[in-house]
């Protein structure tokens, strides 16, 4: 099992979450800022993100508008719901506890 | 064909959910191959290395199709509840004498009709498919009845109706199969299961004995184990995200039926009802086999 790949899998919802609350964003746009603010560290197949993205908006937690741009393509921006904002609050302060807790507990290991 | 163009049938012939959602996704993965290919392009690279890289890097199709159906197909558990409420009701008819009065069976025919037409018009949600299966059930016991009728009135009534059954039912069937085989599986469940149970009323020779009311009765707990198992199996089907798991659940009618029929009768069935026992359970397993086909 690859450990920083279940981690990732954990925090999706919340990785997106985070993202979208930034700025209404689209899929591909989502992959790049991934990569980007990661450097890199998060990889993983693609196509995987719109089952997310999908089941976010099943439970209301964002919701997606296709927008045509001037050129005519579609796009399918995806915006955070109060709900949403929420959940969002809710998780990051879990994380930061959880975080903190991880930290000193290794930190002691390690001195 | 491109190879964006054969990612997205894949991806679409792997999907078994409603059209529209299907639709939407596929152009979602449209715009993204898109704006990656073109990215790549502008690095340097050929049309046809980036659109590789492009395809490559989102993934096998029918694993996001197959993630895509999960997020989809599981109803919650008061669509579950909905979806089992025909069932229910045509149980409840058998645990008493309340089929004998023509008002019960009525009302919740009426009933029927209405909720089935309501959900047809309204996107055909997850819950509609065992309402529509018991709209079709007067289509079916009409046909039956008509020839009752004296006999050239009877012939002519059923030339008319005959055609005309036909096409409701394959114009449900159609629309039905096409966005899922194997919701038409659960549509068609309690047809088979009145037509099983119909079938097992014979006696001897004769298709349906003249005592075949008081030998309903008779077999009234069997009747009720039939409907409160399809119910049971529909809750399942609905509740469950994977599909394999769906099929599964649809497996568990025509065994309850066949363990009930069986039961009921003692083994004495007749030579008539056994060909049409084995034909409805054949029936039900159609839609089925033409599921496995997709996988093969």
């Amino acid at each position: 099992m690859n450990y920083g790949r279940e981690l990732l899998k954990g925090n999706t919802d919340s990785l997106l979450l985070c993202l979208i609350s930034r700025q209404p964003t689209y899929g591909y746009q989502i992959v790049k800022e991934l990569q980007k603010r990661s450097n890199g560290y998060f990889q993983f197949k693609e196509g995987t993100l719109y089952p997310a993205l999908h089941r976010l908006e099943r439970d209301s937690l964002i919701t997606g508008k296709w927008q045509i741009l001037p050129n005519g393509q579609q796009r399918r921006y995806y915006y955070i719901t109060e709900k949403g904002q929420q959940v969002l609050a809710k998780r990051l302060a879990t994380w930061q506890d959880f975080s903190t807790a991880v930290k000193a507990v290794l930190q002691a290991e390690t001195t | 064909m491109s190879s964006i163009s054969h990612y997205l049938n894949r991806f679409k012939a792997s999907l078994h959910i409603d059209q529209t959602i299907r639709d939407g996704v596929a152009q979602e993965l449209y715009t993204h191959l898109q704006e990656k290919t073109q990215e790549l392009e502008e690095e340097g690279l050929s049309r046809e290395e980036a659109t590789k890289i492009a395809v490559q890097s989102l993934g096998a199709p029918e694993l996001i199709a197959e993630q895509i159906y999960e997020t989809h197909a599981q109803g919650s558990w008061k669509e579950a509840l909905i979806s089992a409420c025909p069932h229910f009701l045509v149980a409840l008819l058998f645990t008493s004498y309340y089929w004998q009065n023509i008002a019960y069976p009525s009302i919740i025919l009426a009933l029927t009709v209405g909720i089935a037409v309501y959900g047809w018009h309204r996107g055909k949600p997850i819950w509609l498919f065992p309402w529509l299966g018991y709209y079709l059930l007067p289509v079916v016991v009409s046909g039956i009845l008509l020839l009752s009728l004296p006999q050239n009135w009877g012939w002519m009534a059923a030339l008319i109706y005959i055609p005309a059954a036909l096409f409701v039912f394959v114009h449900i069937m159609r629309q039905t199969a096409r966005r899922d085989w194997l919701y038409a599986s659960l549509m068609l469940a309690p047809t088979l299961v009145t037509f099983t149970w119909f079938s097992s009323l014979g006696r001897g020779n004769e298709l349906l004995a003249s005592d075949w009311a008081a030998r309903l009765q008779t077999n009234a707990l069997w009747i009720v184990v039939s409907f409160v198992g399809l119910a049971a199996a529909t809750v399942a089907f609905i509740r469950l995200k994977q599909r394999r798991h769906k099929i599964i659940s649809l497996l568990i009618p025509p065994i309850v039926i066949l363990f009930a029929v069986v039961a009921a009768s003692g083994g004495n069935i007749c030579y008539w009802s056994w060909l049409l026992l084995l034909f409805s359970l054949s029936a039900f397993a159609i839609p089925l086999w033409m599921q496995a086909r997709d996988y093969e």
